[in-house]
């Protein structure tokens, strides 16, 4: 297939997060919030006056220095986040804003914030005087309590805390707007996506993971132009004559910010035609509908909690709907199988990925990759003997199912 | 006649396997692997080669490269995962056998074969080098011993000191601190043996080993460990009449059969 037009550019804006559209928005007056949960909403970090950055660590190396205040039992995305921030990597970060889903994310933010108490010596860690940080609890139900509890939430600790600390707009027709902004980029995204589903997808899983990804870590309103321009260069682009992969797969799992990984995957013949982990897209790039007689932030509520697909939603439906959500996937995508990735000491993917590991093939006949890993991936010529081996398997089973047809 | 090559570049030894086209074996070696994959491939290579009388691999009718330097073996029509490789090769040389344990130069794994001699389900150990060759290289060497030497001391004690560690480094470190107190020998080598087998326990558990199983890999021929197996497991471990250590390499040259004739 033809190069993607802004591939390249994407690329280099993942190399560091203080990217050069980060720092144009700076430049622009904006306030920088840092995130790191789909539950903390990003349309409400892209509020007039200020916009959000879902928080990477690009180019770790092993986080010596965070080992040492986070211990080396607690995962490796958290611990490479807190080497960066130790490092000097977010001083441009105004506010971080968490939420109470991900603990290690939370234990990362504990060390950033200033207790500001004489008992205390302040780490002082990131080097802004104005900085901030807030914290949210996210229900671990969906009802309507759930979604009332949850608005409070965003209403006391979200906005609240960004007009009093900012002086940001946070009313109602400043959120209609943010949503607005927001929706397109989501449909954009979905558009792109949906080239993956095609018979031969004209997308490979790294190329969109590289789009998805700089959405989530750019301001909105810059990186717009080049993701409608990428959507419309997507409409004419030809699948190569001669497909260089084996098999489809759906990746899934946990927190997975690595465009090399599912480079990885590629490279080893099986293409990645869904994305269905945290910092992908399914969920979360549905748009937010706002109905008639319903507040903005109502609507970003309900949202953000039915939407997601989260494992910390423990009722037994939740968890079965979650299966049946990844096999639909895999139906839609016309993947032949499913690779389930979780990093070393996540409390909630763990668990899930092993759960997956048994389910997926024995209700839904999924052939399934189960995968631990960490947030940099040094072994890389262990993985890629795991997956050719799988990738293989499941040709194997395509070929014996092809021949029975 | 056709001949059809297989050549599996592990991260110790090279091994290479060639076959004529009714599947005998016509040449095999095993070597040292050389830092460079591709010199391992084409030494190990050019020496089956001259047994069978060709000059290159390119008068091979197909050739498959497979293990930890796959990508590497010049000439190679395509590779193929060792997992995949070492289940076809012990297929062919014992279709009875359903389940291996194969224990590497870095790598552990337990592999369970469909009646075709493909992979039905496999195991395998994350980055950590804990209970492969490396690993007994490592204990070996502490112990001032060749392998065979090793193996053969663990044979000998009556009793089983437990290792904590498998971590190659901590585990050199608890041995030499048994040593040290004075601990005998073999107990301490019959303890790294247990470590290992039950190492291999849980991979051969995740692939789904249920009755009989075998050994593949150059720690195949490690008496010790194979004894360990037996008792940890409670499965019969089957002896192959082929060298284990060839068997990805077999298995590679049995996939080029089947390409090259189809």
């Amino acid at each position: 297939m033809r190069d993607l037009k802004h591939l390249i550019f994407f690329e280099n804006l993942l190399q560091e997060a203080n990217n050069d559209l980060v720092k144009q928005a700076k430049d622009d007056g904006k306030r920088c919030l840092g995130y790191t949960c789909y539950f903390m909403p990003e349309v409400l970090l892209d509020l007039p006056g200020c916009f959000g950055v879902r928080l990477r660590a690009p180019r770790s190396g092993s986080p010596d220095m965070a080992t040492y205040y986070m211990s080396n039992r607690t995962c490796h995305y958290g611990r490479s986040l807190m080497e960066r921030a130790l490092e000097g990597g977010f001083n441009f970060l105004d506010a971080q804003m968490a939420t109470e889903t991900c603990t290690v994310t939370c234990r990362f933010q504990e060390h950033l914030q200033q207790k500001k108490i004489d008992s205390v010596s302040d780490m002082n860690i990131i080097q802004n005087p104005d900085f901030f940080c807030e914290f949210i609890d996210v229900p671990f139900k969906k009802n309507e309590n759930s979604v009332e509890h949850y608005r409070k939430q965003l209403e006391c600790h979200v906005l609240g805390k960004l007009k009093d600390n900012f002086g940001i707009d946070t009313s109602d027709e400043a959120m209609m707007k943010a949503i607005e902004e927001h929706n397109e980029v989501c449909r954009l995204i979905t558009e792109i996506g949906n080239y993956r589903k095609l018979d031969v997808p004209t997308i490979t899983g790294y190329e969109f993971q590289v789009i998805q990804l700089v959405s989530l870590v750019c301001p909105k309103y810059l990186i717009l132009p080049y993701l409608r321009e990428t959507a419309e260069e997507m409409k004419t682009r030809q699948a190569d004559a001669k497909p260089n992969y084996r098999c489809k797969v759906v990746l899934a799992g946990a927190e997975n910010d690595d465009p090399a990984f599912t480079q990885l995957i590629e490279s080893c013949g099986a293409l990645v035609v869904a994305d269905r982990h945290c910092y992908g897209s399914l969920p979360g790039r549905e748009e937010i509908v706002v109905a008639e007689g319903q507040s903005p932030l109502e609507a970003i509520a309900r949202h953000y909690l039915e939407t997601s697909y989260c494992p910390r939603f423990m009722p037994a439906n939740d968890m079965r709907q979650r299966k049946k959500y990844l096999a639909d996937i895999a139906k839609e995508y016309k993947a032949d199988g499913m690779i389930v990735v979780s990093n070393k000491f996540c409390e909630y993917w763990s668990y899930e990925r092993t759960i997956d590991a048994i389910v997926l093939p024995r209700d839904f006949g999924i052939p399934t990759c189960s995968i631990e890993k960490e947030y940099v991936n040094s072994a890389s010529g262990q993985l890629r003997t795991r997956f050719q081996a799988f990738i293989e398997s499941v040709e194997i089973k395509k070929i014996q199912g092809g021949a029975k047809k | 006649m056709k001949y059809f090559g297989g050549c599996d570049v592990g991260s110790t030894y090279t091994k290479a396997v060639i076959l004529d086209e009714n599947g005998k074996i016509c040449a095999d070696t095993t070597i040292r692997s050389k830092i460079n994959s591709e010199i391992s491939a084409k030494l190990a290579m050019e020496e089956v080669l001259s047994k069978v009388g060709l000059n290159s691999s390119e008068e091979l009718a197909y050739l498959i490269g497979t293990g930890y330097g796959r990508n590497k073996v010049p000439f190679a029509d395509e590779n193929i995962s060792e997992i995949s490789c070492h289940a076809m090769g012990v297929h062919v040389t014992d279709p009875s056998v359903k389940a291996i344990i194969d224990i590497g130069g870095q790598d552990v794994k337990g592999i369970s074969i469909d009646t075709d001699g493909t992979v039905k389900n496999f195991a395998m150990n994350d980055k950590c080098a804990a209970g492969t060759g490396r690993f007994y290289e490592a204990m070996a060497r502490s112990f001032e011993m060749s392998l065979p030497e090793f193996s053969n001391l663990s044979l000998t004690a009556k009793n089983v000191i437990p290792i904590t560690a498998q971590c190659t480094v901590f585990a050199e470190s608890e041995v030499i601190t048994l040593v040290g107190e004075g601990k005998p020998m073999d107990e301490i080598a019959a303890g790294i043996q247990m470590a290992v087998a039950k190492r291999c326990f849980v991979m051969s558990k995740k692939a789904g080993a249920t009755d009989s199983i075998t050994l593949t890999g150059g720690c195949a021929k490690n008496a010790g460990l194979k004894q360990a197996i037996e008792h940890v497991l409670k499965l019969k471990v089957i002896n192959l009449k082929t060298d284990p250590q060839l068997m990805g390499a077999l298995g590679a040259a049995e996939y080029a059969r089947q390409k090259g004739m189809a």
